[in-house]
């Protein structure tokens, strides 16, 4: 028997070759291995699903970003500043809905944002950023986005340091839906 | 060392194939192709990153390997994992297989191989793994979404987030566990 986690690191390329070759040889021979290691990949299939369907949210790299844009996905993008507002929507053909927020996150250890939109407030703790480059890069649900009307969504980013927190950001995005067809 | 029951099981029908030779053991080479099809496929995903060439794999090495012990030239059947395994590497890293052997051994077999085993799927209720999945913390969802959208080995995934790879395997489990506990309903919600 082998973890879960030897299980999938050899499939992600992170084994030396003597250890690949030993989970190789397992797996031939572990119907079990095997098994758990294929449910995992579907968990991960599920996920990747998720992503490209528009039904996740949240904290990206930029370079994760590009990723998608070369395998060709259909990518929506807003680059704001802090303190400003943009007008936004989301076409019916658009896979990924992106917000580059810009902010000062030098020397910021934790990064929480508040989200306050017509469907209620939702804080998102120790979302991932990028310090050198001062930005948040956000995917948005766009399967949801695309059953919006008209509606707006403050969004602020806070650098949190024991027990204290400070504004280092503050967006609003107003959003209108795609015109229909004629309309 | 006593042997696992279903490696008991896998030399059983090897002897069984080996036995009949040439006028064949139907039922066994089924239960054969069943048993190694998943396994080879998941090593042909993992070397080759392609369904249809993993697909060509398993039937290419199935065939061979049949081949080979109806032929009675397998001179350890009680090591059939280890011949099955080095016979899908080989044929991997060999460059020079030509599709003419291949055409062949369709020709002459491929009919047998048609039920040859579909791994057992898990099958996700898909609302409620993305619901499980907006529930995770964070850096987990991040993680998640980062590796599985192309595999992305903890290394790299740590340099496009600022982590150490050391950090992100422990964030890529700790998100698994959660996922997985929160989809199968052992946990209600991921805290």
């Amino acid at each position: 028997m082998r973890p879960d986690a030897t299980l999938l690191a050899w499939w992600l390329d992170e084994l030396d070759e003597e250890e690949a070759n030993d989970v190789e040889a397992h797996l031939f021979e572990c119907e079990e291995c095997g098994a758990r290691l294929r449910e995992l990949l579907e968990l991960g299939a599920g996920v990747k699903r998720a992503l490209l369907e528009g039904h996740v949210a949240g904290a990206v790299s930029g370079k994760f970003i590009n990723r998608l844009r070369e395998d060709g996905l259909n990518i929506r993008e807003y680059r704001v500043a802090s303190g400003d507002s943009v007008a936004c929507t989301v076409a019916p053909d658009d896979d990924v809905v992106v917000s580059y927020l810009q902010a000062p996150l030098a020397g910021v250890r934790q990064l929480d944002a508040v989200f306050d939109d017509h469907t209620g407030t939702h804080r998102a703790t120790h979302i991932p950023f990028n310090a050198a480059a001062n930005e948040v890069t956000f995917i948005a649900p766009t399967a949801l986005l695309k059953t919006w009307g008209v509606a707006q969504q403050r969004v602020r980013l806070l650098a949190v340091t024991q027990g204290a927190e400070r504004v280092v950001g503050e967006y609003t995005f107003r959003h209108s839906p795609w015109p229909q067809h004629g309309a | 060392m006593p042997q696992r029951a279903e490696a008991t099981d896998e030399i059983a029908l090897t002897q069984r194939i080996m036995r009949a030779g040439p006028k064949r053991d139907v039922a066994a080479e089924e239960q054969f192709c069943r048993r190694f099809a998943p396994r080879i496929r998941m090593f042909g995903l993992k070397r080759l990153r392609d369904d249809a060439a993993a697909a060509d794999l398993v039937q290419d090495v199935l065939l061979l390997v049949l081949d080979k012990l109806r032929a009675g030239e397998v001179r350890e059947p009680d090591q059939i994992c280890g011949f099955v395994f080095g016979t899908a590497r080989q044929l991997v890293i060999d460059s020079r297989r030509t599709s003419g052997r291949r055409t062949r051994l369709l020709d002459t077999f491929v009919a047998d191989l048609e039920p040859a085993g579909e791994s057992v799927s898990h099958t996700f209720d898909t609302d409620r793994l993305r619901h499980c999945l907006q529930l995770l913390a964070e850096r987990e969802r991040a993680v998640l979404v980062m590796t599985f959208y192309d595999d992305c080995p903890a290394d790299e995934l740590g340099t496009r987030l600022g982590l150490s790879a050391g950090n992100v395997r422990v964030i890529r489990h700790r998100g698994i566990e959660r996922l997985r506990d929160c989809v199968q309903g052992r946990r209600k919600e991921p805290t």
